[in-house]
């Protein structure tokens, strides 16, 4: 009975085995996948396509080839190497910079998200050059300090991972190895950004 | 890994995955915008291919082409709002061979009424054809939960037809209705 309804909904499929698709072998998907293989893997491609897709990509690959021009970032400053939980007092510090743009932006995704070892949702109480702490409203996963100081390398200022921190602004964040993830996985808090952090961190 | 072996390994995925994954990709995203989505696809497995799990690698290539797809729609509701067109393209939820639709069209209403996550399971399960461990794999689910969303949307489904009039290819329908007289 279950295999007859599977059946009868493969019937159903718009791109069932008759339908036919381009073989791996053709010249044309040769030509493709020859010009995937000729890019470096850690190549920013999103860059490229961002100003059609995503505004806010755009300033996220602005700054992120920021920090490569830079020249590295602030190293983290705790020892709390794999990002985890800095108990009651003291501000958890997290860098703003990344040394791989290209690894971290991934597609968003609630599975992807509900990986990040931190996250939570914070207010900015103030941004000094390249420094901006947050009040910790809220802790999804990973902490408890009730401040997270981010730093941004030098030159960056307030416009951390081509997020705009303002005072008085809430933000969603996420980290990971003490690094923010800024690619689509931080920013402005949001509902239906928050609905994604809710669902990833549930339970 | 070395460039030679990375690039042993991306053929032997291509070979696997490049026609599944055109076809993944058609029949969740309009037939113009497949090729885009299949190359940035494509793009993220060469990136991350020493994370591709062999000897099977096509679930985590359909996991990669969900999330590809989710911001690609995410990134077209965005453009639209941004011009204050919000429902102006809606996300398809379900395309069906219009063929076969006309001659099963109490099936296609049953599945058109589920909701979006389970019709993304049930096509999963009857066009990828894939086994609940891996559904697990591309929807980053677990075996058992996936097994259990498959069992309760194939009994809505099958409650979907019951509710219909004399169901055209009948079996599910029936079976419930036997159901309802024991």
């Amino acid at each position: 009975m279950k295999d007859e309804l599977r059946e009868r909904l493969a019937r159903l499929d718009p791109m069932s085995s008759r339908v036919p698709t381009e073989s791996v072998t053709t010249p044309s998907s040769r030509r493709l996948l020859e010009d995937i293989m000729s890019t470096s893997p850690t190549e920013q491609t999103i860059s490229e396509r961002a100003p059609k897709k995503n505004p806010w990509f755009v300033g996220i690959a602005a700054a992120a080839v920021l920090v490569v021009a830079v020249g590295g970032v602030i190293a983290l400053t705790g020892d709390d190497t794999d990002g985890g939980p800095v108990a009651g007092g003291p501000p958890l510090e997290l860098d703003a910079g990344a040394d791989d743009p290209m690894a971290m932006c991934i597609m968003f995704s609630v599975e992807e998200l509900a990986r990040a070892p931190l996250a939570f949702e914070g207010t900015v109480t103030s941004v000094e050059g390249e420094t901006v702490t947050l009040d910790v409203d809220e802790w999804f996963k990973g902490g408890e300090a009730e401040q997270v100081v981010l730093h941004a390398p030098a030159g960056m200022e307030a416009l951390i991972g081509g997020i705009p921190f303002e005072e008085g602004g809430q933000y969603l964040i996420t980290a990971y190895d003490g690094t923010v993830n800024y690619c689509g996985f931080s920013g402005p808090s949001a509902p239906e950004f928050r609905a994604a952090f809710e669902e990833a961190f549930a339970g | 890994m070395s460039p030679a072996e990375r690039r042993d390994r991306f053929e032997a995925i291509a070979a696997e995955a490049y026609e599944p994954l055109q076809r993944y990709l058609r029949r969740r995203a309009k037939a113009e915008d497949a090729p885009d989505l299949l190359n940035d696809v494509l793009t993220v497995i060469w990136r991350r291919v020493e994370d591709v799990p062999m000897p099977e690698p096509l679930p985590w290539c359909y996991a990669v082409a969900r999330r590809t797809l989710s911001n690609h729609r995410r990134s077209v509701q965005r453009r639209l709002s941004l011009v204050g067109r919000l429902e102006a393209e809606p996300t398809p939820e379900l395309i069906l061979d219009p063929a076969e639709s006309l001659q099963d069209g109490g099936l296609v209403d049953a599945m058109g009424g589920l909701p979006a996550a389970d019709q993304e399971v049930l096509r999963l399960w009857a066009w990828e054809q894939l086994e609940p461990r891996e559904i697990a794999l591309v929807l980053g689910s677990t075996p058992n939960a996936v097994s259990l969303r498959l069992g309760r949307a194939k009994g809505k489904l099958a409650e979907a037809m019951s509710r219909q009039d004399p169901p055209s290819g009948g079996h599910i329908g029936d079976r419930h209705a036997e159901e309802h007289q024991r």
